[in-house]
């Protein structure tokens, strides 16, 4: 789960990151009375967790006089589809140089990787593909608790002085808070000292319930109602509805439908164990997709009981067609049920994604 | 065939658990059926004494291995705990450890994997399927009665679409080697490198499917590491950008690790990469 900018930056400042003086607000009344702790001007940025967002006319800098009026503008933008519903005013820096440090999960090692380059901002995606040994990396062995000095030195090169307690701090957020990403850019100079003038954080979503965050970010109703039954959903903009389970059987259905020339309305994976219930209750919940004319269940498992699924695609009980492609226990059960009741059931995935193209058209 | 034969006795992790006590009697049945050692010891701390489905449950790893001859693990142990069985296995000397369990917090799987390593025992998972070899033995939940023993390996980050794949193999009267989920989490114990280094050195196994998603780079990796004949296929063509689908480790992170360049860089390298799963079977037929 990606964390705001702002959440982040409350973060940094508890484990003793500089960041710029700021205060976080959900209307431009809110901000009001905090406008004198600025200066002749601010800055103003809109807290949606998409990339770009500065290009994207997301950041703003004004007079501090002008600032209630801009963030009024601002609140009624939407950046790259996302719509503002909180800013982050913050003061403006004198930036000397800009720096970009991040710590990722790396799967390739398996081990916390740490980058830091010279340059940072929006430029260091350009730096990173044109000067790649710009941008220094080091692993860290996940069963230190601190990164060795010789660590240090290696990334850091001659600022390590400078930087060595910033990289320090970032990595116990990194560890405690279980982030799959700990991302200062750009990380500043400047007379005052050095500060994160950007944060970001991803904290694992296997990790939530022990830092005791909720994961509530889903974006739509349904999506929020999936959570509720502990399916893995995604909205997408097509009219199959999509029912299947395990992650990647559901992905290569969807891109199957797309093959044959169709587009799916959701990916739904119901997860392992797929019972009556379950399935009665996915169904019923891509059913509701305005957009959905027809709906695909592709259910295959050793441990899948096909008489269930079907009767739970039974008391579903939906308006649209249903195509169903079954593979599991007490299979030939679960498709006499099902063709009793004039549903259609095919024997392969191909058939089944052939047909649900074919009834839209 | 890699990783483990009939003469691997294996110990399960979490015995006494729903997913443990269900999925220890469907691996005995298959090594009863091909002459396999199995599950010869369950392990549940507290709950050493019990019995599940006539498979003695042992308090420790250690405890088990007093009694036992095994030289495996399969993890069953819900996420809080499922690492600290994984170095429990590793540190009573287990060789193998397959981890079924989902969920697992990244920060513990590093550490674990690390640990694991350290001491030289091999992980598989999490958040897999587990292994068969079809005629030898099974580690792990893939349903045995989709396989069938041949020469073509499979490699997978996912679960079910690994039963479609070897469903559509065995239909087509292409048997297995080996099949092996690797798991559809960031960090893994083995990763597709790994697991194509032990294809290429069975001698059994003529050519190998894989099967990855997108997020990361491990399929490009894999593929450039081997010199075996490999089919893949890749799922999440579709996959909108910066949504998590279903696994923790699909999803497509700044640019990185979309489905589309993961094929034009694995068919960069010369690799046959199918549209859908069903094509798979005649594909792969080229190479035997």
């Amino acid at each position: 789960m990606r964390l705001s900018e702002h959440e982040a930056k409350e973060i940094f400042r508890a484990y003793g990151i500089p960041v710029p003086m700021g205060v976080a607000f959900r209307s431009p009344g809110e901000l009001e009375p905090h406008l004198g702790t600025f200066g002749d001007h601010l800055v103003l940025k809109a807290q949606v967790a998409v990339g770009g967002r500065g290009k994207a006319g997301g950041i703003v800098v004004t007079e501090t006089a002008r600032a209630i009026e801009q963030a009024g503008i601002l609140f009624a933008k939407e950046i790259r589809g996302v719509p503002v519903r909180e800013i982050l005013a913050e003061e403006c820096l004198d930036i000397e140089k800009e720096f970009f440090l991040s710590i990722a999960v790396d799967r390739s090692s398996r081990m916390p990787l740490l980058l830091f380059a010279e340059s940072g901002g929006v430029e260091i995606e350009a730096v990173a593909r044109e000067h790649p040994e710009a941008v220094r990396r080091m692993t860290v062995s996940p069963l230190l608790t601190d990164i060795p000095p010789f660590a240090l030195r290696d990334l850091l090169g001659g600022m390590v002085k400078d930087f060595a307690p910033v990289v320090n701090k970032l990595y116990r957020v990194f560890r405690e808070k279980d982030a799959v990403l700990a991302e200062i850019n750009p990380l500043v100079t400047t007379k005052k000292g050095i500060f994160a003038a950007d944060a970001k954080i991803i904290v694992d979503d296997s990790a939530l319930t022990r830092q005791g965050m909720r994961r509530g970010r889903a974006q739509t109703e349904r999506e929020q109602e999936a959570e509720t039954h502990g399916f893995s959903y995604v909205d997408l903009d097509g009219e199959i509805g999509v029912i299947g389970n395990g992650a990647g059987l559901t992905m290569a259905t969807i891109d199957l439908i797309a093959l044959y020339g169709g587009r799916a309305a959701n990916f739904l994976d119901v997860g392992g164990g797929a019972d009556r219930e379950r399935v009665k209750h996915a169904v019923k919940l891509v059913a509701s997709v305005p957009s959905v004319q027809v709906i695909l269940v592709n259910l295959l498992g050793g441990i899948t009981r096909c008489d269930e699924v079907a009767r739970g695609i039974l008391e579903a009980d939906v308006r649209q067609k249903v195509m169903v492609r079954l593979a599991g226990t007490n299979e030939e059960e679960g498709r006499r049920f099902l063709a009793s009741r004039s549903y259609t059931m095919f024997e392969t995935m191909d058939e089944a994604v052939k047909a649900a193209v074919e009834a839209i058209r | 065939m890699i990783f483990a034969d009939r003469s691997t006795g294996v110990l399960v992790a979490g015995a006494t658990g729903n997913q443990g006590a269900f999925h220890i009697p469907l691996m005995n049945t298959y090594a009863r059926e091909v002459g396999g050692k199995g599950v010869v010891a369950g392990v549940t701390p507290g709950k050493g004494g019990q019995s599940i489905h006539g498979v003695p449950v042992y308090n420790s790893i250690r405890e088990a291995l007093r009694e036992h001859d095994a030289r495996a693990s399969v993890v069953f142990v819900p996420a809080g705990a499922a690492m600290d069985s994984v170095m429990e296995a590793a540190y009573a000397g287990l060789e193998l450890i397959v981890a079924i369990t989902e969920q697992i917090p990244v920060h513990d799987t590093m550490k674990a994997i690390e640990y694991a390593r350290l001491q030289g025992a091999t992980v598989i998972g999490p958040n897999c399927p587990g292994l068969i070899s079809p005629g030898e033995c099974k580690l792990g939940i893939i349903p045995s009665h989709l396989a069938t023993r041949g020469n073509v390996g499979v490699v997978s980050r996912s679960g079910t679409l690994t039963y479609e794949v070897i469903h559509e193999l065995t239909r087509a009267g292409i048997g297995q080697s080996t099949v092996v989920g690797i798991g559809g989490d960031p960090v893994i114990g083995q990763t597709f490198s790994d697991v194509l280094e032990r294809f290429g050195e069975d001698r059994e196994t003529k050519a190998v499917v894989l099967i990855g998603e997108v997020g990361g780079s491990l399929e490009e990796e894999g593929a450039a590491s081997t010199d075996l004949s490999l089919v893949a296929y890749i799922a999440g063509v579709t996959a909108p950008p910066e949504k998590r689908m279903g696994h923790a480790g699909a999803i497509i992170e700044g640019g990185e690790g979309d489905a589309r360049s993961k094929i034009r860089r694995l068919e960069g390298l010369g690799i046959t990469v199918a549209d859908r799963p069903g094509e798979i079977p005649d594909l792969i037929r080229g190479f035997l």
